[in-house]
């Protein structure tokens, strides 16, 4: 059986709710209603995290960030002289959850735009709606890319900035001889097609990959098969509850950080106070951000931050600071809108089509200058290199010198190119909503 | 990955402390479930009862980690008592009821630690010379792994010899066998399911003081161990050897299969064996003598 | 005979016929595409309660793992509807195969290019493995916990399988078909009443069939089972295979749940596998009252409803309340507020007709209602 390409388009030009021709003998048929502005009223924001539940660790911390940062512009004026008003969800861990409140949050309380989101799985349980509606998600933790839609905007590290420093660094400090561990889901394995190609380019060795089933405890065959490989150190994709098992296992089977560290996209403080410092002490984190960071903004933020009402956990950390920064990417892009097509006509898509380009400046953004890549619309930013110090703070040990594109097909060039306008096939097609 | 004899011994030992782990998961399951009949679907949250009380004890009392270990067991046998009392005496005849309504105790004692201790990872420390390792040649194994062994061979000793050399195993033995009949020799069945419902959830407190240490400590760190748990003590068939046995198979079956392949598929194809094997021996491995199913 | 009102056949019918009106009136007064969508998507969740009610409150068969066909049955939908938006010459597989290194559309894809084979595969499947399962479980005699304990087993040996074979399902990322199910040019889109509509239908004639099913000869026998496996086996019936009907026909309809998941949502991952939800459904029919079809949706409406809305109110003790809820049905009210409603009505019934004796019909749990 033949799909013809005119029903594709239709399915297509449906998705985008163009065209929806109303089914004349079923009542209650309505347009999609987008949501707009009104001088003076507030502007609704959806918050959706997980405050409770399997995921609470890293997202309760966003949705604290996220009314801190609302908070801050509130008080200097909102947007346009109008405030902010945050919606704020609990997405209870389970994507029913977010899949439900991201449809109420769009169609009911008609919010310009969503902060949410930590695992990919999360973001693409939501997106099939966000798309639909041309409505907006800021998505704001690292994740794998390979994805073009109209929709989003993202201001965590693609998987192709993220570790490009970390392993040329690790290999010329340590040695050419590396071994993969990740968490069996998606963003490992493309983290690690990218680490392999900087490793080639490195000169480096990759003695073995093993992934190990998400939420798993038991890393005794991995460290066995580590063991029996001697690496000069290891990359970690390992996540979560499974990150804190893998660096305590690490340690008891009696590996060392000295001679074999772990080299992690993932182990940031919170990681490592909940692990204890002595386990995470001598390893590795490539991020944008750390709470070290030593310039005055971070400073500022540091102390603003845990001395308010949301600092109850104590710490901040790279997934809290990009979800900081979106919301400044949103505060500019709305800005930008609002001057290029007047309130009553902003839009979610014209938000995100505003975003292009968009600059936090150094003395907003912690991490330092970040921008909105005019094309794919993920950001351009400087990763750093810190080292776990027996506190369980980090010592930065290498900045990149200058920032790094995000690319999220960079591994795939095959398949096309991301463009504002959806993904640039080879053949000259415009691919809209690929996920 | 190639084979050598030293990595394969490796994954030999390890097979044994995974086993030894899952046996230690397992003890408590199997000690309600082979006397009482009852499927306790909170005991995940009762191992996570004993890391928190573990961590608790040490963190606020600041009780050495060894001394941790026994009282989690009296903190967590409490209030595994207490809800005993409360809920499971009422449902011994219902079996399916009592799976649902642990459950719900299940949620509630997850929900209640989340409220009290919020829902970031806690830590437990121990001794500094249990965070390494015993190597001779390329062997090697973790000392916390040798420890967690030699609790679990203690803790069956423990078992054995209060099933099979005290009063009240025989009390607990013949309640197993017979209800009525051991009643009518004068046995307060309902004080030594309480009891055995106590001591099982003791057990699985002594788990959670172990496991905070080997991962993680969290509301939700018990789920994972639940259903494991549940296969070993059906594979084994709810008696004490048969748990035993069970642990070690599927333990080295684990094992050996990530060592071979990796670790998700070596999960799914140790479930799909178990189903297999339960085809075939629905009765599980050791058959108890009980009328039970 | 039984007097109790709860339990006269036309009585019931008429209730479900009130049942389904009322539902069938919402969307005619009712116009916020959310609300619709978030009620279709709780008429899907009626579904597995009445799937689970089924097979455990009439057939006795307690199933911890009807997540297996409602996952598998979304994962055959969103196949099918991913297939749609795909087109032999521009772009002949989909965009997460190329990621995960395959250049061609596996085999296992071919049959969902076919919106009709695949929405057929998508039903036939969980069904077919239903019946080999329970066969090989049923005739070994495995039953009660330990069947309860299996299926639980099964069900996250699959999770783990479909995490782990990510070229083919994307892995834990899921998939999210970009756009709305189209049926020969008839398109479901899940923001119009459309698609409360099909759900609806779907509702209503599952909790049809499983009313007519439990109320023939062969629902006689189920339930006869039920009550004393072992006599019926000495009567001369194969258990096994009526255990096994009953329990794929539950399957069945959990499939077609899940297929109507798949296009509210547009999404599907192995989380559909996962143990809490599968346990959660078991929960709705628990609350409502296993041992009655209606009753048993209507708990799946209530307590969804009430994690929709209540939920958010007291946030952090809303799974408490659930739980403790949860503990004092199993505790004192095992037949959950269907079995309350027979309790009352029995009362109620007993005063009209006083001649009637004490013992008759006071809501036992064993006595099978609407």
């Amino acid at each position: 059986m033949a799909i013809d390409r005119r029903r594709f388009l239709k399915n297509s030009a449906l998705a985008a709710g163009a065209i929806a021709a109303p089914h004349v003998w079923i009542p209650g048929v309505r347009e999609a209603g987008a949501a707009s502005l009104v001088e003076g009223e507030p502007i609704k924001v959806g918050i959706l995290f997980s405050l409770t539940g399997s995921l609470a660790v890293p997202e309760e911390d966003s949705a604290l960030v996220m009314q801190y940062a609302i908070d801050e512009m509130n008080e200097a004026g909102g947007i346009n002289g109008q405030p902010i008003e945050p919606i704020i969800i609990d997405a209870k861990s389970d994507f029913k959850v977010y899949s439900e409140k991201a449809r109420e949050l769009i169609l009911r309380d008609k919010v310009i735009s969503i902060f949410g989101c930590y695992t990919s799985a999360s973001r693409k349980a939501i997106l099939p709606i966000v798309m639909q509606q041309e409505s907006l998600l800021f998505y704001p933790t690292c994740y794998e890319g390979a994805e073009c839609t109209q929709n989003t905007v993202c201001t965590g590290p693609l998987a192709n900035q993220h570790s490009k420093d970390l392993i040329p660094y690790m290999v010329e400090q340590f040695g050419p001889r590396v071994f993969f561990v990740g968490s069996n889901y998606v963003w490992p394995k493309e983290s690690n097609k990218n680490a392999k190609i900087w490793l080639e380019e490195a000169g480096g060795e990759l003695l073995g990959e093993e992934y190990v089933p998400l939420g798993s405890s038991e890393f005794g065959p991995v460290l066995n098969k580590i063991r029996a490989a001697k690496p000069d150190f290891i990359f970690s994709t390992v996540v979560g509850a499974s990150d804190i098992a893998f660096h305590r296992q690490f340690k008891q089977a009696g590996f060392s950080a000295d001679s074999m560290p772990i080299a992690s996209l993932t182990t940031g403080e919170i990681e490592t106070k909940a692990m204890g410092a002595e386990y995470g002490a001598g390893h590795f984190l490539s991020a944008p951000y750390f709470q070290a960071l030593k310039n005055p903004t971070n400073e500022k933020f540091v102390e603003g931050f845990l001395s308010s009402k949301y600092g109850k956990n104590g710490t901040t950390h790279y997934n809290m600071e990009e979800t900081y920064t979106s919301a400044y990417v949103f505060k500019g892009a709305l800005e930008k809108a609002i001057a290029e097509h007047g309130v009553g006509d902003v839009t979610s898509r014209r938000v995100r089509d505003a975003a292009a380009g968009v600059k936090v400046s150094a003395d907003v953004s912690p991490e330092g200058e970040i921008w909105i890549d005019e094309n794919n619309f993920n950001t351009w930013l400087v990763p750093k290199i810190g080292q776990c110090q027996p506190d369980g703070s980090f010592k930065i040990v290498k900045e990149a010198p200058e920032h790094v594109a995000p690319d999220p097909y960079s591994i795939y060039p095959d398949i096309g190119v991301c463009t504002a306008e959806g993904l640039k096939t080879p053949d000259g097609n415009i691919r809209k909503d690929v996920i | 990955m190639d084979f050598t004899l030293a990595s394969f011994v490796n994954a030999l030992i390890l097979g044994l402390s995974i086993g030894s782990i899952f046996l230690v998961a397992a003890l408590g399951l199997t000690i309600i479930y082979g006397t009482a009949g009852v499927i306790n679907m909170a005991h995940g949250e009762f191992i996570m009862l004993g890391a928190y009380a573990s961590y608790t004890l040490q963190n606020y009392l600041g009780v050495p980690f060894f001394l941790c270990i026994p009282l989690s067991f009296v903190v967590v046998a409490l209030i595994g008592l207490v809800i005993e009392r409360l809920l499971i005496r009422y449902l011994y005849d219902r079996p399916l009821d009592t799976l649902l309504a642990t459950w719900g105790v299940s949620l509630v004692l997850m929900q209640g630690v989340r409220l009290i201790f919020g829902s970031d990872p806690k830590y437990i420390q121990m001794p500094s010379f249990l965070s390494t390792n015993i190597a001779a040649g390329p062997i090697s194994v973790s000392i916390f792994r040798v420890f967690i062994f030699l609790v679990g061979i203690g803790l069956v000793a423990a078992v054995w010899w209060l099933f099979y050399k005290t009063e009240f195993g025989i009390k607990l033995r013949a309640v197993t066998q017979n209800k009525e009949m051991a009643a009518s020799f004068g046995i307060n069945s309902g004080q030594v399911y309480a009891l055995t419902f106590a001591l099982g959830a003791g057990l699985a407190g002594i788990a959670g003081s172990l496991f905070g240490v080997l991962n993680i400590v969290l509301p939700t760190m018990g789920m994972g161990y639940v259903v494991e748990a549940f296969l070993i003590v059906v594979t084994g068939g709810g008696a004490l050897l048969g748990s035993i046995l069970a642990s070690g198979v599927t333990g080295e079956a684990q094992s050996i299969f990530a060592y071979i392949f990796n670790d998700t598929f070596a999960q799914f194809l140790v479930f799909v064996l178990i189903v297999i094997f339960l085809r075939f021996r629905p009765q599980g491995l050791i058959a108890t003598g009980g009328a039970r199913r | 005979m039984e007097k109790n009102l709860y339990h006269n056949r036309l009585l019931q019918w008429l209730v479900y016929v009130v049942f389904f009106a009322a539902l069938a009136v919402i969307p005619l007064v009712m116009d916020d595409a959310f609300l619709l969508n978030q009620l279709a998507t709780y008429g899907v969740y009626g579904m597995l309660a009445l799937s689970i009610s089924l097979c455990w409150g009439f057939g006795g068969i307690l199933n911890l793992g009807q997540g297996i066909a409602f996952g598998l049955g979304a994962y055959g939908m969103a196949m099918t509807m991913q297939m749609q938006t795909q087109d032999p010459e521009y772009s002949p597989i989909p965009p997460f195969m190329l990621n995960n290194g395959l250049d061609a559309l596996p085999a296992i894809w071919e049959p969902f290019w076919n919106t009709g084979f695949g929405i057929a595969l998508a039903l036939i499947v969980p069904t077919v493995f239903y019946l080999i399962f329970g066969g090989l479980m049923f005739q070994a005699r495995v039953a009660g916990p330990f069947f309860a304990i299996m299926t639980l087993a099964i069900l996250s040996a699959l999770a783990t399988l479909f995490v782990d074979l990510q070229p083919y399902t994307n892995g834990v990322n899921g998939i999210s078909p970009p756009a709305a199910l189209d049926i020969g040019g008839f398109v479901i889109d899940p923001y119009m009443s459309t698609s409360y509509w099909v759900v609806f239908a779907l509702l209503v004639l599952s909790t049809v069939a499983a009313k007519l099913l439990t109320q023939s000869r062969f629902g006689l026998i189920v339930q006869a089972l039920h009550n004393d496996s072992e006599r019926v086996r000495f009567l001369g019936y194969n258990v096994a295979i009526y255990e096994t009907l009953v329990y794929a026909a539950s399957g069945l309809i959990a499939a077609i749940a899940g297929c109507c998941f798949a296009f509210l949502t547009q999404y599907v991952s192995p989380a559909q596998f996962d143990v809490g939800f599968s346990i959660s459904m078991v929960i709705w029919a628990a609350i409502g009252g296993r041992n009655s079809l209606l009753w048993a949706i209507i708990g799946a409406f209530l307590v969804q409803g009430a994690q929709s809305y209540v939920g958010d109110e007291f946030l952090n003790s809303w799974i408490l309340i659930l739980g403790f809820s949860f503990i004092l049905i199993v505790r004192f009210l095992p037949g959950g507020l269907g079995g309350l409603a027979e309790t009352l009505l029995g009362m109620v019934s007993r005063k009209r007709e006083t001649q009637e004796s004490l013992t008759v019909g006071a809501g036992e749990p064993e006595t099978r209602g609407a």
